[in-house]
């Protein structure tokens, strides 16, 4: 299951605030700035995860998580990471199906990054993977901030999923957000 | 044909049922909008009796007198993460549709199932879009549509837009006690 954190109070600053962003892995070297936005309980509210406490945890996280995952990146920031962005794979006859994920430290919310990651994933994913026809993600149903970012992206809301995760021992309702390879790029 | 709803029976399969199940499931358009192949023998019915239906976690053999004409099955997740929540399927012989007999089965699955298994909160079917006779049967049932899922998963090599239904453990505890 992946996380779509990001609760976005302010819509309205400009772009360039922040210019220089950019996607590149993330290795045990980042997790300094991994565990600005793990510990933040604020980024960690809508996630299946609790805060980090210690670094341990954080690098092995880093190294039996992020390393080996099928594609999960850094967002960054003058090459500084401030966040994370994912695609989950599937096989078989759920092969056409990837689940996009992101975190973002809460500092950074509000200025449309979250956004332009998505962004920069749905312009490159869609090649690397030529058997991806539907990218998904599952939105608490409260993450009003995360809605808008999937919706400015261009992805379909199909409906909400009753109680479809156990989040922190509670009953969440996620609302289904997909973008095909063809909205993208119509053929 | 009459079909009185009442002879409608669930219960676990037998292998004597090999020689029935073979008369529905060697049907193509029974096994369409399945993953199961269509069956070509009456051997491979007794195999997937034996191999599939017996050790499953939960399928019923649908029975008018005790004669199998159809199956419905529900799959509780696996993991930590997922085991509250399971998926439902149904498949009655071609010759027996349009009776109601579906729906009729489908409740007495579902209101078994969440007796059998008290820790699954959520029920899960997934339904072709084109597959307009499965919809109504789950929606009779009391399933509640969710969305589409455009082109969702691959059903026998073609990409399928699914419309998703969820009957929740709630829903059933509450129409118990309407009923009560």
């Amino acid at each position: 299951m992946e996380d779509t954190s990001v609760v976005q109070l302010h819509q309205n600053k400009p772009e360039d605030e922040c210019p220089n962003l950019s996607l590149r892995p993330l290795d045990v070297s980042d997790i300094d700035a991994f565990m600005v936005w793990a510990t933040d309980e604020k980024v960690a509210r809508f996630c299946t995860w609790e805060p980090y406490t210690n670094k341990e945890d954080g690098l092995s996280f880093i190294k039996n998580t992020v390393l080996p995952h099928p594609w999960l990146q850094a967002i960054c920031v003058d090459d500084r990471p401030i966040g994370a962005i994912s695609v989950t794979s599937n096989s078989g006859n759920d092969k056409c199906r990837g689940e996009l994920g992101y975190v973002l430290a809460s500092k950074y919310w509000g200025r449309g990054i979250a956004t332009r990651a998505v962004g920069m994933v749905v312009e490159t994913i869609f090649d690397e993977w030529p058997h991806l026809e539907r990218l998904e993600a599952l939105v608490d149903v409260e993450n009003l901030g995360s809605q808008r970012v999937l919706e400015k992206a261009g992805f379909q809301r199909e409906g909400v999923l009753r109680k479809y995760v156990v989040l922190k021992g509670r009953s969440r309702d996620r609302v289904m957000f997909s973008l095909l390879s063809t909205d993208h790029r119509p053929t | 044909m009459e079909i009185e709803l009442s002879k409608i029976s669930l219960r676990p399969f037998k292998l004597e049922d090999a020689d029935d199940f073979f008369l529905f499931a060697g049907d193509d358009q029974f096994t369409m909008n399945l993953r199961w192949k269509t069956l070509t023998s009456k051997q491979e019915a007794l195999d997937h009796i034996k191999d599939v239906c017996i050790p499953h976690p939960w399928r019923r053999s649908i029975c008018i007198d005790d004669r199998s004409i159809g199956f419905v099955s529900i799959f509780p997740f696996s993991g930590e993460e997922d085991k509250f929540k399971a998926n439902f399927g149904i498949g009655v012989a071609v010759k027996y549709w349009g009776h109601g007999i579906a729906t009729r089965a489908a409740r007495m699955a579902v209101s078994q199932f969440f007796v059998d298994f008290p820790e699954v909160v959520r029920l899960e079917a997934f339904v072709d879009v084109e597959n307009l006779g499965s919809q109504r049967v789950v929606e009779k049932a009391g399933f509640q549509k969710e969305g589409v899922l455009r082109k969702y998963a691959y059903v026998k090599g073609k990409l399928r837009d699914l419309v998703l239904y969820s009957f929740l453990s709630t829903d059933f505890h509450a129409a118990q006690a309407e009923a009560d």
